[in-house]
């Protein structure tokens, strides 16, 4: 495996090209690891982007961070690639941020399926809503927490 | 079984039942005595202790010490204790791990479907006090909290052979208790 | 059976045919099952085929993400183990993968092998746990007894090796705790070659058998394309021809100068996934003698300090099941800000309603099993 990091780049230059004036930031963290940061209308089209003409067709994951310090949710997609052999080891973390006191962002399952689970549990964890999700519902924690969405950074637990 | 007749019932069919049903009830309490009695009681105790069969419930990770033990260097079989898929059969409960809130309920309600006599082993800290994750959100601390417990079985997870000795405990504790203890 | 079929008995008391697909039934699996682990499936069912089926689970849900926001990064290394515990290694190398990006240290080369051969007996002890369930599952003592037997071999292994028979928290951030003890090379390569002698017979017995075969050949497919598209990871992946394995596509610890192959089937049925799994256990094995021989002298551990950088990291590794994956936010301090963890089962659970569309409520147990979805792991 080389070490020069000249796939990564030529994925933020295209990307780059395509959408000149959405990305707000595209930075290449260490080898293999891209984050791209974008705003939250925008996230359908680059999302199909991604898919097609980029091919990473593999959703790896989907998490959610409270930055209650920064009044902010931020939605991180782990996107890998697995048609394009070349670049099966690169992890794309595709971030959006949404308000925390509004969390509403566009659900991604009609460009990847296997993303719905994921998208139901940062709704029961966090409380964001995701439009135009088939089973807006919770996952794990029906029967176990009745409360507020439990991982937010302003739930504490007695013994910590 | 009440001895009072009522006073205004003078229907013979009634007065026969009620008489029926202290003549029954005191055959009952007769039957429960022999039954407690030295050599029987043995022999119950007997049957009992040595083919204990635990419902097919695999809470969390001791369960692999669980299957482990019913593996085939550990057989847990040898002391009579055969896994078995219907739980109305079964006779032992293995509480193996830690117990959620959504689990804790399903717990309750399985003890409830099986028949008496019916013993728990909470197997691994988690079952006895909530152990590596007492301070999550979503467990009981325990299964005493919710259940009757018998024996406890320390570990994290407990080997095999500290799984083989809760049973043998257990095995202890049936040998000596009565056939119909009071309650 | 339709209506226009000439020989139903419409003329039976109460009885009358309907048409297919116009009466479901609701059919609540678990989550007391006789398998394994706390899962329910909510099963619709149009006579004897299955038409839909939806996990509900959350039945061992411990809210790991939370307790490892809340305790330092040495502590947690047993909470995040508990969830696949017969597959302890991998999970914890995902985690200290995740720690060393963040600290850039690099264990040394001698720690790197170590990792690896406690990774290799942990794929074959988890794969023959789960081949002992499937015996639960398909009702054959046999398969659930023998791979049970043969586990304790490795167990005795990784108990010379770490103290422990299953939880082992032997990976820490620089290295491994200990090294190797003296006369265990010896003893590890007479076991493994005493054991793929044993996976012949298992060949054998469990999946030459016709028993086996008319069961599993053609029961709950998984195409390629939906695999892609679902997240699916592991042995569920590969069962469908496609050659994904992090080992070799991103090669972490000490796999890049290890030689082996990436199994794949073709078919993506129950049997191909099942296949998967015996061909990866004797990788593993011919990969545990191979790290014998190639075991480079020197330290073990590198002095990592408990502390968590300010960045982000992404540290994932091969376990059985699948890809297991920690996003990891820094903040300084020996806390992580947000630990993601997502397991490899937790990743295969997008593919159950997939396999199991159109099978025979029969066969449901042989095609869920066959993807290795172990409900602890993907609740954590």
């Amino acid at each position: 495996m080389s070490l020069s990091q000249e796939r990564e780049e030529s994925l933020v230059k295209t990307l780059k090209e395509n959408f000149p004036t959405d990305i707000k930031d595209a930075t290449i963290l260490r080898r293999s690891r891209i984050d791209v940061t974008i705003a939250p209308d925008r996230m359908v089209e680059i999302a199909i982007f991604f898919r097609d003409k980029l091919g990473f067709d593999h959703p790896s994951g989907v998490s959610a961070v409270d930055y209650n310090r920064e009044a902010r949710f931020e939605i991180v997609y782990h996107l890998s690639s697995i048609r394009n052999v070349g670049q099966r080891d690169i992890v794309v973390n595709l971030k959006e941020s949404v308000p925390r006191n509004t969390p509403r962002a566009i659900s991604l399952v009609k460009i990847w399926p296997g993303v719905e689970n994921y998208e139901r549990e940062s709704l029961e964890m966090f409380g964001i809503q995701f439009d135009g999700h088939p089973r807006p519902e919770k996952l794990f924690l029906n029967d176990n927490w009745d409360g507020p969405p439990p991982m937010r950074k302003e739930i504490r637990f007695p013994t910590d | 079984m009440s001895t009072q007749k009522s006073a205004q019932s003078d229907d013979p069919i009634e007065l026969l039942a009620d008489s029926l049903n202290v003549w029954v009830g005191k055959l009952s309490d007769i039957v429960h005595k022999v039954i407690d009695t030295e050599p029987i009681r043995n022999v119950i105790n007997w049957a009992r202790m040595y083919s204990l069969w635990p419902v097919n419930i695999t809470t969390a990770c001791c369960s692999a010490e669980f299957g482990a033990a019913s593996g085939a260097r550990h057989d847990l079989e040898r002391f009579g204790v055969l896994p078995i898929g219907s739980l109305r059969q079964s006779d032992l409960m293995v509480i193996e791990g830690t117990i959620t809130k959504k689990m804790a309920k399903r717990l309750r309600t399985i003890y409830d479907q099986m028949a008496v006599p019916r013993y728990v082993i909470a197997m691994g800290d988690c079952a006895i006090s909530g152990g590596l994750f007492h301070d999550s959100y979503s467990i009981v601390n325990g299964a005493h909290e919710f259940l009757p417990v018998d024996v406890f079985v320390p570990g994290c997870p407990p080997r095999p052979e500290a799984l083989e000795h809760g049973i043998i405990m257990l095995q202890e504790k049936i040998r000596k208790s009565k056939v119909y203890p009071e309650g | 059976m339709t209506t226009t079929d000439k020989h139903a008995q419409t003329d039976l008391p109460s009885m009358s045919p309907t048409e297919p697909g116009a009466q479901t039934m609701t059919l609540s699996v678990g989550p007391q099952h006789s398998g394994s682990g706390h899962m329910r499936l909510i099963v619709e069912l149009d006579g004897d085929i299955i038409i839909n089926a939806m996990p509900d689970p959350g039945y061992v849900h411990r809210g790991i993400e939370k307790i490892i926001e809340l305790r330092n990064i040495i502590r947690s290394i047993p909470v995040i183990e508990r969830p696949s515990i017969i597959d302890a290694s991998n999970l914890n190398h995902a985690w200290v993968r995740a720690i060393e990006e963040l600290q850039g240290v690099e264990p040394p080369a001698r720690g790197q092998y170590l990792r690896c051969l406690l990774n290799e007996m942990n794929r074959i002890m988890s794969h023959l746990y789960w081949l002992s369930i499937y015996g639960v599952f398909l009702g054959h003592t046999t398969m659930f007894m023998w791979p049970l037997g043969d586990r304790e071999l490795f167990i005795d292994l990784a108990e010379r090796l770490t103290g422990a028979r299953i939880t082992y928290s032997y990976l820490v951030p620089g290295g491994v705790r200990r090294d190797l003890p003296a006369g265990f090379a010896e003893e590890a390569v007479k076991r493994t070659e005493y054991f793929e002698k044993r996976l012949d017979e298992y060949e054998n017995i469990f999946f030459k058998n016709p028993l086996f075969t008319s069961r599993a050949k053609g029961v709950g497919m998984l195409s390629s394309e939906r695999a892609i598209a679902l997240g699916s990871t592991g042995p569920t992946l590969r069962g469908s021809g496609i050659d994904r394995d992090l080992r070799k596509d991103e090669p972490y610890a000490a796999y890049g100068e290890l030689d082996f192959k990436v199994r794949t089937r073709p078919d993506g049925d129950s049997y191909s996934r099942a296949m998967v799994h015996m061909d990866e256990m004797r990788e593993s094995s011919q990969l545990i003698r191979q790290i014998l021989e190639k075991l480079p002298a020197g330290p073990v551990r590198r002095k990592a300090p408990i502390v968590v950088p300010r960045g982000e990291a992404y540290g994932r590794v091969e376990s059985a099941r699948g890809e297991c994956s920690f996003y990891m936010i820094g903040e300084g301090g020996d806390k992580p800000y947000r630990a993601r963890y997502i397991t490899g089962s937790y990743r295969n659970m997008a593919a159950i309603p997939e396999v199991l569309k159109g099978v025979r409520l029969a066969d449901m147990p042989t095609s869920w099993w066959s993807i290795d979805y172990w409900p602890v792991e993907a609740d954590r």
